[in-house]
């Protein structure tokens, strides 16, 4: 069906006023539109990279040579905790949840996403735990006791003051932002997906974004717990959770947090092989080999990260036959882990690449990835682990892995969804510039740590002598982060250049096959003028011209289609909840509750007060509107094509 | 208008929190050393002539959480607990109680440490540094709450014989002067 130009600007107009946030200050601190959220969440999360980057730059300054008093020891301990706590949960996570909450309601073909205010909610949560971390860097009460906190060191007897109480609690305001946009990205993938697009035609991207909410699901409770609740009430009511002498069991700390803590690396590096598919099935002209094998090996690779959290602990007296097992389980992630770089292998392979600065970063990402995923199966040996137990090994392939299978790909999804988002292309030149700094860089900087680490250097040491040996290698690993910092440069300069005088993008500048493309770039508020219906995995390859449409939806209002879970039929009629400022009202109460007990248990029960007037709030504004209508569509999918 | 009023002095308020957490939370790794009591330490009122008060100051760990702390290392390592047992008490005197002997000023306890008191209480200043002293000073005046809360120990690592410092409700310290 061709709808005349006149009708489109009157729906548009129509769909603008429901769907937009309110403009002014107000509608700023009210807006619950996912697009708006979720370009906040990434541009804050950058923020976050910057300032994990130049924590680290300032760590690879101290250890560029021996004896080196640039930095003391107690800055050095605050530097290297803030950095890995911002790296992993402050940027890693969120940034992953944060392209999911902007991008799976315009890849499943829906005007929104499923919990509107409890996605505010959580966005505002993640901004309390970032300023509380930045605001204590600088008044000395950073955290000092590494990202994973172990105890005793970091209990109370041997981390007095606040440090690891801040710790903490900017953990558990991640933990509220992770679990809660985990909930509305499962919700959306199962109940807003337009109709046609059944299980086995969801776009990979979402497949990889909805298998690692459920991890979030599973894994963040566990550090909840443990950091909230067991180390938390340690040091501040007395409790004994991880005091020996009255019953506790510091290796407990140690099992919950790797049970949370294993799992968080495959957080924040599936979606990131969920951006791989759609660059890679793009620039090679061709669908990608494996999708029912890539599908299946995501949720493997999910199930089997949930049973290898023993294996950074293989220096604590665990039963040798568990840890047999745990070693088991390592070797057998690598599985899942190889068909998919083997379906994306195979994709390039029968295609013809054109190498984009996206199509680049992929290419990057495997060759690096590979790397980190090697000496993952080396360090999977109990013999060797403890080897290299602690030593800068580690952190060469912590970095490999993180680095190679979350950052990499995700500079590749920028360069290939900034369109999208801004409406404008990215300079080509300047990207593939950003690429070649990025791989030397990282690759100089990374790969000499694992000779160091094979010297015995320590992880977490502020200094060393010289006549350890260690200095060029040091040296070398600093003149690599030099480098990539300059590559961030590079890059900070396309992005902002581009944003406001790029060339413009239109809809689908790529030609790719994803619904998101079937919308003006950036997104109207309501997203699609009309719902698309779906009906294969690459709507935009198989539909000649128009995509065929629901109609029937009511353009009055904020209403939205709610589809069958696994054959996307259309079910019934839902009205998504205007803007409103109790989630930053909740969020504010959170705020109180966690940071006040720190200093008094009382705070909890304040913070649980105030909350109570929050919750009836935004429940008593959600009552507006007649709620939901049972359409009676039948079997039928409403097809105007 | 209003709010522009709030914001000088909000600001003064959070600049006056983060003075206090500065010095709570601060390492001093590289500081200097501070400097043993430089006066003569009176211990007791008895003294002919008319009466003296003594002169009140801080230890300089005092409202520091980290020196508190090493301080309550160091009880556990120079094994004061033999004798004071954890502050109960036992062969020597109770250090969590309002019973001060020989005086419960910072200089004072500084000098029962370093000089050893009669009755079995040995000299520590030929053992220790004068900022490890220090530094039991603070923790030994945590025990009974005469230091800032949020500087004192929370739970310990050990059994829990009694209430944590942070915990112990605060005395008013007296001074019985030492056994006739």
């Amino acid at each position: 069906m061709t709808l005349s130009g006149e009708t489109v600007a009157r729906e548009s107009t129509v769909l603008e006023d429901v769907w937009r946030d309110t403009p002014g200050i107000g509608g700023w601190l009210t807006a619950v539109d996912h697009k708006t959220i979720g370009k906040r969440y990434l541009i804050t999360t950058f923020l976050m990279f910057l300032a994990g980057g130049v924590e680290a730059s300032l760590m690879r300054t101290q250890l560029a040579t021996p004896s080196s008093s640039l930095i003391g020891p107690d800055r050095y301990n605050q530097l290297f905790t803030t950095h890995g706590t911002t790296m992993m949960f402050l940027f890693g996570v969120p940034v992953m949840n944060a392209m999911g909450l902007y991008f799976v309601p315009l890849m499943v073909g829906a005007r929104t996403i499923a919990f509107p205010r409890l996605n505010a909610f959580g966005y505002w949560n993640y901004i309390v735990g970032v300023v509380f971390l930045y605001v204590s860097l600088f008044v000395n009460t950073a955290p000092d006791a590494g990202w994973f906190a172990y105890v005793p060191l970091s209990g109370p007897a041997y981390s007095p003051g606040h440090r690891v109480d801040v710790w903490a609690q900017v953990v558990t305001f991640t933990e509220i932002a992770a679990l809660v946009a985990a909930v509305n990205i499962i919700v959306t993938t199962f109940k807003f997906r337009s109709p046609g697009m059944s299980l086995n035609r969801i776009p990979l991207f979402v497949w990889a974004q909805l298998v690692v909410s459920f991890m979030i699901v599973f894994a963040m409770p566990a550090v909840a717990t443990g950091s909230t609740l067991m180390l938390a009430a340690d040091r501040a009511i007395n409790t004994h959770w991880f005091n020996y002498t009255e019953g506790g069991d510091a290796l407990l700390w140690q099992h919950i947090f790797w049970f949370f803590g294993h799992p968080e690396v495959y957080i924040i590096f599936l979606p990131a092989l969920g951006f791989v598919t759609p660059i890679v099935e793009t620039f090679c002209r061709r669908r990608v080999f494996g999708y029912t094998a890539l599908v299946l090996a995501n949720i493997t690779t999910a199930f089997f990260a949930f049973g290898l959290w023993v294996h950074h602990m293989f220096a604590t007296p665990i039963p040798e036959l568990g840890e047999s097992m745990f070693t088991a389980a390592s070797m057998v992630i690598a599985i899942p882990t190889g068909v998919q770089i083997f379906c994306w292998i195979a994709t390039i392979w029968a295609g013809r690449p054109r190498l984009t600065t996206a199509m680049l970063f992929v290419l990057g990402f495997i060759f690096t990835f590979v790397i980190g995923g090697i000496t993952g199966v080396m360090l999977a040996s109990v013999a060797f682990d403890k080897q290299v137990h602690d030593t800068f090994f580690v952190v060469a392939h912590l970095h490999y892995v993180l680095i190679g299978g979350g950052l990499t790909p995700l500079f590749g999804a920028f360069y290939f969804w900034f369109p999208k988002v801004t409406g404008r292309l990215m300079n080509e030149t300047l990207g593939k510039l950003h690429f070649w700094l990025f791989l030397i860089g990282v690759n100089l900087t990374f790969f000499p740590m694992h000779l160091l680490g094979f010297d015995g250097m320590p992880r977490r040491v502020y200094t060393y002598s010289a006549d350890t040996g260690w200095e060029q290698l040091n040296l070398i690993a600093t003149i690599g982060a030099a480098i990539i910092a300059l590559s961030i440069i590079v890059f900070l300069v396309n992005a902002v250049r581009s944003w406001f005088g790029g060339e413009l993008a239109g809809p689908n500048p790529w030609a790719a096959s994803g619904l998101e493309w079937a919308t003006p770039s950036p997104p109207p508020a309501f997203n699609f003028l009309h719902i698309p219906v779906t009906t294969s995995r690459h709507p935009l390859w198989d539909t000649s011209d128009d995509l065929p449409v629901v109609t029937g939806l009511r353009t009055d209002r904020r209403e939205v289609l709610i589809t069958t879970t696994f054959d996307a039929r259309p079910d019934h009629r839902h009205d998504s909840p205007p803007g409103s400022i109790w989630p930053l009202y909740l969020a504010l109460c959170m705020a109180l509750l966690f940071i006040g007990s720190i200093f008094s248990p009382w705070f909890v029960l304040g913070g649980i007060g105030v909350s109570l007037i929050g919750l009836a709030g935004w429940g008593w504004s959600a009552l507006d509107g007649p709620g939901r209508e049972r359409v009676d569509t039948g079997d039928e999918i409403v097809d105007m094509a | 208008m209003r709010t522009r009023a709030l914001v000088p002095v909000l600001a003064v308020a959070v600049l006056a929190v983060i003075a206090a957490g500065c010095k709570r939370e601060n390492r001093y790794l590289n500081d200097p050393p501070p400097a043993p009591p430089s006066t003569f330490v009176r211990v007791s009122d008895l003294r002919p002539g008319p009466m003296v008060v003594t002169d009140t100051s801080t230890g300089p760990f005092d409202n520091n959480a980290y020196g508190t702390a090493e301080g309550q290392q160091l009880f556990e390592q120079m094994n004061c607990s033999g004798c004071h047992s954890n502050g109960g008490g036992g062969m020597g005197p109770a250090l969590m109680d309002d019973q001060w002997i020989y005086g419960s000023e910072p200089d004072q306890i500084f000098a029962s440490i370093a000089q050893g008191r009669p009755n079995g209480m040995p000299a520590w200043k030929n053992r220790l540094t004068t900022k490890q002293i220090w530094e039991l000073v603070a923790y030994v005046r945590s025990l009974s709450s005469l230091t800032p809360k949020g500087a004192r120990p929370s739970r310990e690592d050990h059994m829990m014989t009694k209430p944590a410092p942070a915990e112990t409700p605060k005395t008013k310290p007296r001074n019985s002067g030492p056994p006739a």
